[in-house]
């Protein structure tokens, strides 16, 4: 058994069905012995040299047609009623997780790689499912097979059932070596097989310098030498294993031959009428003890097995179980009000905000306002903080209190869901989900028409481009469909942000890959559609924000100058430059 | 690792018959020929030596009926031994067998990777852009991986499945012709069930793992997009997405689920079925004791390699179609090559001439147009130009890891093309604008793979040249330091630095270098400009040039502009004429 807190709730919801299987399960393995007993009264029939011997014959033949039915159906059904909880924990595992994972902020995200949490969703959840299925057949094997057949072996004959016991103690010992070194050594290939990929992944993305220097030989021997190495652990893992194959095989025979040889000897003492110890051994009880012996091998090597099986579900719930308890630090406060009605007006207080990482202050004291209805323009050097200013508006990171404001309530008092529902976002990495082009445009609003979504296409240019596709608006996004440009993808942002149709619009660098004449347009749509509404545009080139109300530019995290493309241009030496750079660009091309 | 076919296609894969497969693979397995055939030989005795161990049995039972047999203790000691010593040979053949295959399956794997990885790097850069890496290192380590499960395992496995069967069935003909002939229908049953089942099983674990990795992938994206689902606030309609996805797994999963509960369970009703048969004709057919226990015996052998076979025949065809992969990635031809008549040279003076150079990486995007220019042998010439001026792009023609579509491009006199790729690109030192570091030590990363042909002191002398040595010194292990995957342990400074030595050390007569646009911190930037000043000595020197220092002590600057050349002069020539190159200067290198 495996207990957690998060797996309780599982076994209270799924209680009959583990106890069906298990109960199955233990009339399976019961019936099962009844094999090698059938067995050697067949034996003893045949040669007690009566003649009539065909009805006692026939009832044994009933007894395994039985056994073959009930075996049959037994396993039918554990497997159908163990496999249906394992897989419905596993699945409300899952669900848990995803949940979970839906209110973790982007600094856990940061802390713990899309890669690992993509692990515990796999391979966690794999070995405790496994367990739970595979693993509670292999305890009642273990347990109650083992016991059944021991205790019928000792009804037989006391004597021999010791001298196969006690040597069956190496199988077990056998399970745990097994489970423990070759889960080692398969460890060890894996890291080799590994090793063997990075090599390839780093040597073949970096071919052009080897090219360069003229070191293909001396690559390809450094290849090979990882590729020996991998070629080595391989033969050596295959060595290993089939050693231990080899080794349980060579123990079963020697246990095997020793019933044998003792066996015979008591039965040929019994026969001689001097029977050793009393002991009157008959030759078809030979048999059945053999074949319960035989009956014995894998409830042996399955207790070795489960016991490593064990540790390693507890590992992967305790990773689980810390992921899911893991803290959430961004949620509603106590007393948090929900935005009505907003209008759109912005306020930032002496913003000062570093990362729950960071050794520095990526903005600091940084104020300025956004009125209702304007669009203002964001401008400043790759690490001036625009962008992180862009995204704390929706609370991506918490903020201190107090500093940002929206229609006069601070952000960090504010629902989190009002909030989000008030901001329209553009993103710089434009993430789309692969789904067709309209799904995505439409992201925010299930129900969105298609004249909606063309709509918020034309507002972002794109819809030419989308109906130049052979699918138009139901072409596919990402490797198994098309495989759009950046400024594509940067309009399909746009068009998604601009659908949800919210008060603000927050647009992070959104037209740096789009071209200098689309740019013009998507600008005259944002002056023309959202009149009235504030929109915020963090912009590296100044076409984007010359033609803004305002201006903010950033500098090292600070605001160096707030106000509009005249002022600037007398006070801020930042915006000079990017202004200056931008003429001469316009001349080369 | 779940691979999904369809997703993986590269660049030149094609559909092969069968029987060239067959053929080429067989070309490998040529040279370990003996180790096949030996290990063959080792499989039929072990089979046959498995096969006594009923017979044995049958004996021991019979002799046990000692009123009838009467034989003495040795007799049945002997028998009881026999036992252990067939397991003992038994199990031994099947040690060396395994042994054999693995080392010459191991070995063939071994010499097709680094086939496969020698074809890779004989590739143009050209046609290395055109193939994702991912897809490469897949046919290097994976698919290759798959292979050798062919040579290991599954050819072997088919032969000693196929023995297993022969073997018992010949063993149960010799104890009872009768009672085989009514197993035969068992084997039959067991035969049409387990080939129906493994190929509807393969396809729902084809389907299984299809929706696995499109769970995964959702999981992924969903992971790597939650920012837009919290921000747009849409966190619930992904999680009722998500539940379809899970729903939908665990259904496949049962599915698999049940098709094992059936086919399993039905397997084993057979086989007890079969016993009970066995009990029930032995007494009709007058079967001895011993008879019946050799049967029971020869039972349990008796299914399950039938059920291992269906296996392999899916075994068989993953190998074909990896090795489909394989072979045509290696009949894929480098398009970048040596003309028959290539000259190989050793030195070269460094006089570089561009005549006429029109060049497009895809068709009639002209990058380059009409480019003509000299540089006389040991001058320092700079490209100046906005991004996409085609600067970059000369550089790499001269290389040779493109070719120019019309005009032609002379060192020294002779066409570049008439000279041996590898002769010329080792009288290059080639400095590439984002310095790539392999993981391993810095000594590895001058040297590239070639550690063992430079003393330390060698190495050490290039990295002073260079002002490598500066931070090189203050590292605990200098040049044995550890270098991390893409050199990340390093500032780019010091990566630069690194590419600096890794260029002297070549020993080039040309120098080309990309300057990096990345911000350096001041102190390795005065030593960065101290090591171009000496290497100007080494030779001629082309550079893209982001440097002001490096712009002045220029021989001559070449600006381009949409791929034409525009101006070209010294430094101060060009600021006189007040032309593009003044503008570009005074924005892009005077300090504001």
């Amino acid at each position: 058994m495996l207990l957690g807190k998060i797996l309780s709730k599982y076994y209270k919801r799924y209680w009959y069905l583990f106890l069906i299987g298990v109960l199955t399960l233990l009339v399976t393995d019961y019936v099962q012995t009844l094999i090698p007993e059938s067995l050697g009264n067949i034996v003893d029939l045949f040669q007690s040299g009566e003649s009539d011997i065909k009805e006692p014959v026939l009832k044994i033949v009933l007894t395994v047609v039985i056994v073959a039915f009930g075996v049959g159906i037994g396993r039918a059904i554990w497997r159908i009623v163990l496999f249906q909880a394992s897989s419905r924990i596993e699945m409300g595992i899952r669900d848990e997780m995803f949940s979970k994972s839906q209110r973790l902020s982007q600094s856990y995200l940061h802390q713990n790689p899309v890669g690992n949490i993509l692990n515990w969703f796999s391979t966690d959840i794999e070995e405790i499912t496994d367990f739970l299925g595979w693993g509670t057949v292999m305890l009642v094997d273990a347990f109650f097979m083992s016991a059944i057949v021991i205790v019928k072996m000792y009804l037989v004959n006391w004597l021999v059932a010791t001298i196969i016991i006690i040597p069956m103690l190496l199988i077990v010992a056998w399970g745990v070596l097994v489970e423990r070194i070759m889960s080692s050594i398969w460890n060890m290939r894996q890291k080799s097989n590994d090793e063997l990929y990075d090599f390839s992944q780093e040597n073949i993305s970096g071919l052009r310098v080897i090219k360069a220097f003229v070191k293909e030989k001396q690559q390809l021997r450094a290849f090979s030498k990882v590729a020996q190495k991998n070629r080595e652990i391989n033969v050596k893992f295959a060595r290993i294993s089939v050693l231990f194959d080899v080794s349980i095989e060579v123990i079963i025979g020697a246990i095997f031959s020793i019933a044998l040889c003792l066996g015979g000897y008591l039965v040929w003492r019994a026969f001689g009428g001097d029977p050793l110890w009393g002991i009157n051994l008959k030759s078809g009880e030979l048999v059945s003890l053999i074949g319960y012996f035989s009956s014995l091998i894998w409830p042996m090597i399955a207790l070795g097995q489960v016991i490593a099986m064990r540790s390693r579900a507890k590992t992967s719930l305790k990773r689980i179980t810390t992921f899911i308890e893991s803290k959430e630090d961004i949620y509603d406060c106590e007393d948090a009000v929900e935005l009505k009605d907003v209008k759109g007006h912005i306020e930032v207080k002496d913003l000062t905000f570093r990362y729950s990482d960071g050794n520095r202050d990526v903005l600091s004291h940084v104020s300025f306002e956004v009125k209702e209805g304007e669009t203002i323009g964001v401008v400043g050097k790759i690490g001036s903080g625009k962008s992180t200013l862009s995204v704390l508006f929706g609370r991506v990171h918490n903020v201190p209190e107090g500093s940002i404001f929206i229609d006069g309530v601070d952000i960090m008092k504010a629902t989190l869901h009002s909030l989000r529902s008030n901001i329209a976002y553009v993103p710089q990495d434009n993430f789309l989900f692969s789904d067709e082009v309209g799904n995505n445009i439409g992201f925010c609003k299930e129900d969105a028409t298609e004249q909606e979504i063309e709509e918020a296409a034309r507002f972002a240019c794109i819809d030419g481009d989308i109906k130049g596709f052979a699918d138009g608006y139901h072409t596919l996004n990402g490797e198994r469909g098309v495989s759009l440009s950046g400024g594509q993808k940067q309009r399909i942002s746009i068009a998604r942000a601009y659908l949800k149709d919210a008060p603000i619009l927050v647009m992070d660098d959104s037209v740096s890959a789009v071209d200098v004449k689309t740019e013009e347009e998507i600008l005259n749509s944002i002056k023309e559609k959202r009149k009235g509404r504030t929109t915020i545009l963090i912009a590296s080139r100044v076409s984007t924000v010359s033609s803004l109300d305002k201006i903010l530019v950033l500098k090292r995290g600070v605001v160096e100058a707030f106000g509009s493309h005249e002022e600037l241009l007398k006070v801020s030496p930042t915006y000079q430059k990017m202004v200056m750079l931008q003429e001469l660009e316009g001349e080369a091309s | 690792m779940a691979m999904d076919d369809t997703r993986d296609r590269l660049y030149g894969d094609k559909k092969l018959s069968l029987w060239v497969i067959a053929k080429r693979t067989f070309a490998y397995l040529k040279g370990e020929m003996v180790y096949f055939i030996a290990a063959i030989l080792l499989l039929a005795l072990s089979v046959g030596a498995n096969m006594l161990l009923p017979i044995v049995l049958k004996e021991f039972t019979n002799d046990l009926n000692l009123k009838v047999s009467g034989v003495s203790f040795e007799t049945l000691l002997i028998l009881g031994l026999s036992y252990l010593g067939l397991t003992v040979i038994n199990q031994f053949l099947l040690y060396c067998e395994s042994m054999l295959l693995q080392k010459a399956g191991q070995k063939i794997i071994y010499r097709l990777r680094n086939d496969v990885f020698e074809h890779v790097e004989e590739m143009s850069l050209n046609q290395l852009n055109m193939m994702p890496v991912g897809s490469l290192v897949t046919r290097v380590a994976f698919y290759t991986a798959n292979m050798s499960d062919l040579f290991t395992n599954t050819l072997v496995s088919i032969l000693r499945n196929i023995l297993t069967i022969a073997g018992v069935t010949v063993v149960m003909f010799i104890l009872s012709p009768l009672l085989s002939l009514i197993m035969m229908i068992f084997l039959a049953i067991v035969f049409v069930a387990s080939f129906f089942f493994s190929r509807y099983v393969k396809e729902i674990f084809r389907q299984e793992r299809q929706k696995q990795s499109e769970f995964n992938t959702f999981l992924n994206e969903n992971l790597s997009g939650m920012k837009i689902v919290q921000l747009f606030v849409q966190e619930n309609r992904k999680k009722k997405e998500f539940d379809a996805k899970n729903q939908e797994l665990r259904k496949l999963r049962m599915k698999v689920v049940t098709a094992f509960a059936f086919y399993r369970p039905f397997v084993s009703f057979l086989y007890y079925a079969a016993i009970a048969v066995t009990f029930f004709f032995a007494l009709q057919f007058e079967l001895s004791a011993g008879d019946v226990v050799a049967f029971y015996l020869l039972l349990s052998n008796f299914f399950s390699p039938i059920e291992a076979l269906a296996d392999s025949l899916n075994n068989l065809q993953r190998a074909q179609a990896s090795s489909e992969k394989l072979y045509s990635l290696l009949d894929v031809k480098p398009d970048i090559v040596d003309l028959p008549e290539a000259k190989q040279i050793d030195k070269f003076e460094g006089e570089i001439e561009f005549r006429n150079v029109w060049f497009a990486y895809k068709n009639e995007e002209w990058i380059l147009k009409d480019v003509s220019f000299t540089v006389k042998p040991g001058e320092t010439v700079a490209f100046v130009g906005a991004t996409g001026a085609g600067k970059t792009t000369i550089l790499s023609l001269i290389s040779r890891n493109y070719v120019p579509q019309k005009g032609d491009i002379f060192i020294d006199g002779v066409n570049i093309k008439e000279i041996q790729i590898k002769s010329l690109r080792k009288a290059l030192g080639q400095m590439l604008q984002d310095v790539f570091l392999f993981s391993g030590t810095i000594k590895d990363n001058i040297t590239l793979y070639d550690s063992e042909t430079y003393t330390d002191e060698e190495v050490m002398e290039v990295c002073r040249y260079v002002n490598a040595d500066s931070f090189i010194d203050t590292l605990d292990d200098g040049l044995n330091s550890k270098v991390i995957e893409k050199g990340e342990n390093f500032s780019s400074g010091q990566r630069q630095l690194l590419s600096f030595a890794r260029t002297v050390l070549a020993k080039p007569q040309i120098l080309i270098l990309d300057e990096a646009t990345a911000n350096i911190d001041t102190e390795t930037e005065v030593l960065i400009q101290d090591s171009l000043k000496k290497m100007r000595n080494i030779g001629t020197m082309l550079v893209v040039a982001h440097r002001l220092s490096t712009i002045q002590h220029a021989n001559n600057i070449i600006v381009l502009q949409q791929g034409r050349i525009i101006e070209q002069g010294t430094h101060q020539q060009l600021l006189h004429q007040k032309g593009y190159y003044y503008k570009l200067y005074q924005v892009q290198f005077e300090q504001l």
